[in-house]
């Protein structure tokens, strides 16, 4: 178990240094922070079995309130961060406290119904959000915290260091939060909420609480991606968005925290790369999906354990010819 | 007493199922409630658990009253509830599904469980949802344990199981018994209630139809034939 913990996080920082090298330096950045999106929705949909089309309303909330400190204040660069995070947790408290009242399809509808009720906020409220154009004018300031010297965060590649810290220190908490007590709760509540109940725990205030988790890195997430373009656009939000972060867990997978990584990599080589050298690009969304479903019910990840099995099998028929 | 059930009246959807069912566990008390499938007796431990709560009449634990109580509140009251169906968390490891019940100020710990269930303890990595019947059996009654109760409601525990592991099982709740632990026990196996419990209760049409203390029982085994339809050897 932690060797294949250890081999996923080696294999991450390898992605994580490779990627500037090998796709637009913005493009990477985005990458780094729809996986912390998609590893922070997996905490609700992989951990918890709630299959959230809300995540967009927190990714968006965070970076709206982060955007409109870092566009209209001089504050250094982490406090707006923060602030985002903190809050998109708060609602996702009052998201979460709702929803996870309701299981099945009325729980996909309520957190769908709660992401287009952000939606149309950020649409009409345009003295903050800045409405169907977007909340403009963000900025990037050059000190991480008060009395630290600046970094010129507008070169490309010092912001996706930036990002690259901030996503690993946030995935790493992500990966202390499933191996805590509350990981085995929602787990155990995810394969059978009233034993789970039985045995002493309020499975609602967990998947609350797991809630917030989410929104509060998500949130951050929301900040950083407002700083990628300058802009916050009102497209974060739309349901179409938390589609999309849905789609990265599922096809990179739910069993682990790095399925997610995967599902965000294959994502933005499809809408960013891909979509530059061909017009129809969408068509590989499907075609993407189609082959998950059919051949790796759990996500790319489930590769992985395939190969490993087949190399077992091997190694299996080669002992019994040996013997024979 | 410990728990006193009165008069209560559960319904599954339309279905009338307990039809005033009264009974009564002491501290340190092990009972006994048979009777023929259906007549009621998984229900009482729901009805007790809060999992299907009565419509009326009263649950009283520790003369504080928790029928209509959260099933997690009752918990954490001090009411552990061994189900029938076992319900293993299959996506933690034997292990976790212990751990994850661990109440520090519980009086069985961990390392109490391994001594009970050695064999447990050899599969401690294994997932939840892969173990035999009576793996599940010993692991989930290891739960219920680490949760620190002083009642523990116990569903058919040798119901499905191998007799070595029937007889695993009845050895570690004698050895309960001197830890002052109370127990409901919902036995179909009228031996091993007579042989585990100080009191039994026999249902019959979600109703008390009998009362009695075991050795009662065990000198004249017929009263139990007009409700069991079997004689209690």
């Amino acid at each position: 178990m932690l060797d294949n913990r250890l081999i996923g996080l080696v294999l991450a920082l390898a992605g994580v240094i490779v990627a500037p090298l090998l796709l637009p330096v913005a493009n990477a950045t985005e990458l780094l922070i729809f996986a912390l999106v998609a590893a922070s929705a997996n905490l609700l949909i992989g951990w918890s079995g709630l299959y959230s089309f809300g995540q967009a309303a927190l990714f968006g909330i965070g970076g709206y309130a982060g955007g409109y400190l870092l566009a209209n204040t001089d504050l250094a660069l982490l406090l707006p961060v923060v602030f985002g995070g903190l809050v998109a947790a708060v609602f996702a408290v009052a998201m979460g406290a709702m929803c996870v009242r309701r299981v099945g399809i009325y729980f996909i509808m309520l957190t769908f119904a709660f992401n287009q009720l952000v939606y149309y906020i950020a649409y009409s409220w345009r003295d903050v959000t800045g409405g169907e154009d977007g909340l403009f004018g963000i900025e990037r300031p050059g000190a991480l915290l008060p009395g630290l010297p600046e970094i010129d965060l507008n070169v490309p590649i010092n912001f996706y260091i930036l990002v690259a810290v901030i996503v690993g220190l946030c995935f790493l908490a992500l990966l202390r939060v499933v191996d805590s007590p509350l990981g085995q709760i929602l787990l155990a509540a995810k394969d059978n909420p009233r034993r789970a109940g039985s045995v002493g725990y309020d499975i609602h205030a967990a998947q609350t609480l797991a809630f917030a988790i989410s929104g509060f890195f998500s949130g951050i997430a929301g900040v950083l991606y407002g700083m990628v373009y300058w802009i916050m656009p009102i497209d974060a939000v739309h349901w179409l968005t938390s589609g999309y972060i849905v789609f990265m867990v599922l096809v990179g997978g739910t069993s682990s925290m790095f399925g997610p990584l995967i599902g965000a990599t294959i994502f933005i080589l499809l809408q960013d790369f891909f979509s530059t050298l061909w017009a129809r690009w969408p068509l590989l969304f499907g075609a993407v999906i189609i082959a998950v479903v059919m051949f790796l019910r759990g996500g790319v990840i489930e590769l992985v354990s395939h190969v490993r099995g087949f190399a077992a099998r091997r190694r299996a028929m080669r002992g019994e010819a040996g013997n024979a | 007493m410990l728990l006193t059930v009165e008069d209560i009246q559960t319904y599954y959807g339309n279905s009338h199922v307990l039809h005033g069912v009264d009974l009564e566990v002491g501290a340190g008390e092990v009972v006994a409630l048979v009777g023929r499938n259906g007549a009621g007796k998984t229900t009482t431990l729901r009805s007790i658990m809060g999992l299907t709560p009565p419509r009326s009449g009263s649950v009283r634990f520790k003369d504080q009253a928790i029928a209509g109580e959260k099933p997690h509140r009752i918990a954490r009251r001090g009411i552990a509830y061994v189900p029938e169906s076992r319900e293993p968390f299959s996506l933690l490891t034997v292990e976790e599904n212990l751990t994850i019940a661990t109440n520090p100020r519980s009086p069985w710990q961990l390392d109490q469980v391994w001594q009970w269930f050695p064999a447990l303890k050899e599969i401690r990595d294994r997932k939840g949802g892969h173990l035999s019947g009576g793996q599940q059996q010993m692991m989930v009654i290891g739960r219920g344990l680490l949760t620190g109760p002083e009642l523990l409601l116990l569903d058919e525990p040798s119901q499905g199981l191998a007799p070595v592991i029937v007889e695993t099982v009845v050895e570690m709740l004698k050895d309960l018994r001197k830890s002052n632990l109370s127990v409901l026990l919902v036995e179909q196996s009228i031996g091993v209630a007579l042989d585990l419990a100080d009191r039994i209760y026999v249902l019959n049409e979600g109703r008390v139809a009998l009362h009695a203390r075991s050795e009662e029982i065990r000198e004249d085994p017929s009263r139990l034939d007009a409700y069991l339809g079997l004689s209690a050897t």
